[in-house]
């Protein structure tokens, strides 16, 4: 039998339903892993105890009472700490928020309350998420559970490190520029950037209008699934959210790939400078199952990356200044270093270079949706490096990590990261599946496919075992 | 286009600080200036020619931003 923190939410939901374990054993369960791994990791900076109790007692009444209100109930699970919860600080991890305790819950937070969840507390993010890893904050960055030397990725650093030491079976992240994929990546988790305006960002502290996505990070293309069915659907309070039917995130799971035809943008990240060569022939395996499951492959051709990524950063940084403009004016030491050197340049930007680059935004998007009119999915490279150590993450080289996630929070494709492999020393490896807007069904479809097929997913890192 | 050398980014940026209302730490100054170097030799990029079909827009809808392809 698996120690109850292996157990997925699908085989928890199943135990929780046959009674042969409690909410409150899953709970309690999970609170003393916490404390005792969490001081080593930095993931979570507030663990909600009390709330999660007595969560976890609500749910089980209701078990009890032969109420169920879906999949998540009686399941532990983590918010990025931009998410606001209602009586519980949050604090963006900044300075300027330390002591910030919203009155309502985030659409997401109200979501998972109704269906019964157990939240065990509020996990570390990149300063606003941008600024990090920092140690100028107040709380410290959370560190990779693979090697602690090294870094999450970010700006979901404790969600992505708290599922990978498997203190939660799931944490909420948010992602404008790979802020999900990129902590997954690191991390060895599967992280799924929905497509724009799926999931309500209502109550999420914004970084970027244009490309901000709420998404979550988690065990298994499976639990990736099930929280999808919880989190999406219409808010007409959110002017960018889409009313579209919510899909089918669990239909798909086991059709396999046979007949799937996937594009592969590899002039993105084939001469790539500094990609590691473990990351590149961790991609090609990858890319070489999917065609040893059936997929028809392809090599297609998109814009060159540095257009998508030009792109993006100035959407992203001129909304983001704006945002905080006040604040960088009047008290702007108050921001750690890598948020005030990384939001700074939006200062520097002009009205015609944001202009140009929504306009080009737009003929991205075509560029990348015409490619998607002939394949079902694309498959393409995440990080082009593994996790990089805390001593090599300098104010000087923030830009040059090799990191190709932006193209899709440009164009608001669904987008997941999942691992495929790892390093000699290792720290894990990833790639990513793209699909066409609103098809998650898909993306989700081709990674289930692949994780049956390697049992990457089941990887756990030492730490945490 | 030439790229501006750093004695014109520098005045360049001394503006754009000024206008914000920024005063950059003297410590931090050669960071931001060099990671705004780096961004403004990107710049160009966004500047390629395009017509009325690329006006901004904020819809994904696969039908919807591949129409004019299929007018």
């Amino acid at each position: 039998m698996s120690a109850l923190h292996e157990l997925s939410i699908a085989e928890a939901g199943r135990k929780l339903r046959d009674g042969s374990v409690s909410s409150k054993e899953l709970t309690k369960d999970a609170l003393a892993r916490i404390e005792a791994i969490n001081p080593k990791i930095d993931a979570f900076i507030t663990i909600t105890a009390d709330r999660a109790m007595a969560d976890a007692e609500a749910a089980d009444k209701a078990f009890a009472g032969g109420v169920d209100h879906g999949p998540m109930q009686g399941v532990p699970y983590a918010l990025k700490d931009i998410y606001d919860t209602a009586g519980i600080r949050s604090t963006c991890h900044s300075k300027l928020r330390e002591h910030n305790v919203p009155e309502h819950d985030s659409v997401v937070a109200q979501k998972f309350a109704a269906q019964g969840a157990v939240l065990l507390g509020k996990v570390g993010t990149h300063e606003f998420a941008i600024g990090g890893p920092s140690f100028d904050l107040p709380f410290p960055p959370a560190r990779n559970p693979w090697n602690t030397e090294h870094i999450t990725g970010g700006s979901s650093s404790g969600s992505g490190a708290a599922v990978a030491a498997g203190l939660v079976r799931m944490a909420m992240g948010s992602d404008t520029g790979g802020s999900i994929r990129g902590p997954a990546a690191y991390c060895g988790a599967v992280g799924l950037k929905p497509t724009y305006g799926l999931v309500s960002r209502r109550g999420v502290f914004p970084l970027s209008y244009a490309l901000d996505h709420c998404g979550p990070l988690s065990w298994s293309v499976e639990d990736t699934a099930i929280t999808m069915d919880v989190i999406a659907g219409y808010d007409p309070l959110d002017p960018a959210s889409a009313n579209v039917p919510k899909p089918d995130f669990r239909g798909g799971l086991d059709k396999g790939v046979k007949g799937l035809r996937l594009g592969v943008p590899r002039n993105l990240f084939a001469n790539v400078t500094g990609a590691s060569v473990e990351a590149l022939a961790a991609l090609d395996a990858a890319i070489a199952t999917l065609v040893d499951l059936g997929a028809i492959v392809e090599d297609i051709t998109l814009p060159d990356f540095d257009q998508f990524s030009i792109c993006g950063r100035v959407i992203l940084l001129s909304e983001a200044y704006a945002v905080h403009e006040q604040d960088f004016k009047t008290r702007p030491l108050d921001f750690g270093l890598f948020t005030y050197l990384r939001m700074t340049l939006g200062a520097f930007l002009t009205a015609a270079d944001v202009t140009q680059a929504f306009r080009m935004r737009r003929e991205l998007t075509v560029a990348v949706n015409t490619q998607l009119l002939k394949y079902d999915a694309l498959i393409t490279a995440n990080s082009l490096v593994p996790a990089p150590a805390f001593a090599n993450v300098l104010p000087s080289n923030l830009t040059s990590i090799p990191v190709q996630t932006m193209p899709f929070n440009v164009t608001g494709n669904p987008a997941m990261s999942m691992p495929a492999g790892f390093t000699s020393s290792g720290l894990p490896l990833s790639m990513q599946i793209v699909g066409r807007a609103f098809d998650e069904p898909t993306v989700l479809r081709v990674g289930a496919a692949f994780e049956r097929a390697t049992g990457l997913t089941a990887k756990r890192p030492v730490l945490a075992s | 286009m030439s790229a501006p050398d750093d004695a014109a980014l520098a005045i360049e940026f001394n503006v754009f600080a000024s206008r914000a209302g920024l005063a950059i730490p003297p410590d931090r100054r050669d960071v931001v200036f060099a990671a705004f170097k780096e961004m403004r030799g990107m710049l160009p990029l966004l500047r390629q020619p395009r017509t009325a079909a690329n006006e901004p827009a904020n819809c994904f809808d696969i039908l919807s931003v591949t129409r004019s392809l299929q007018a």
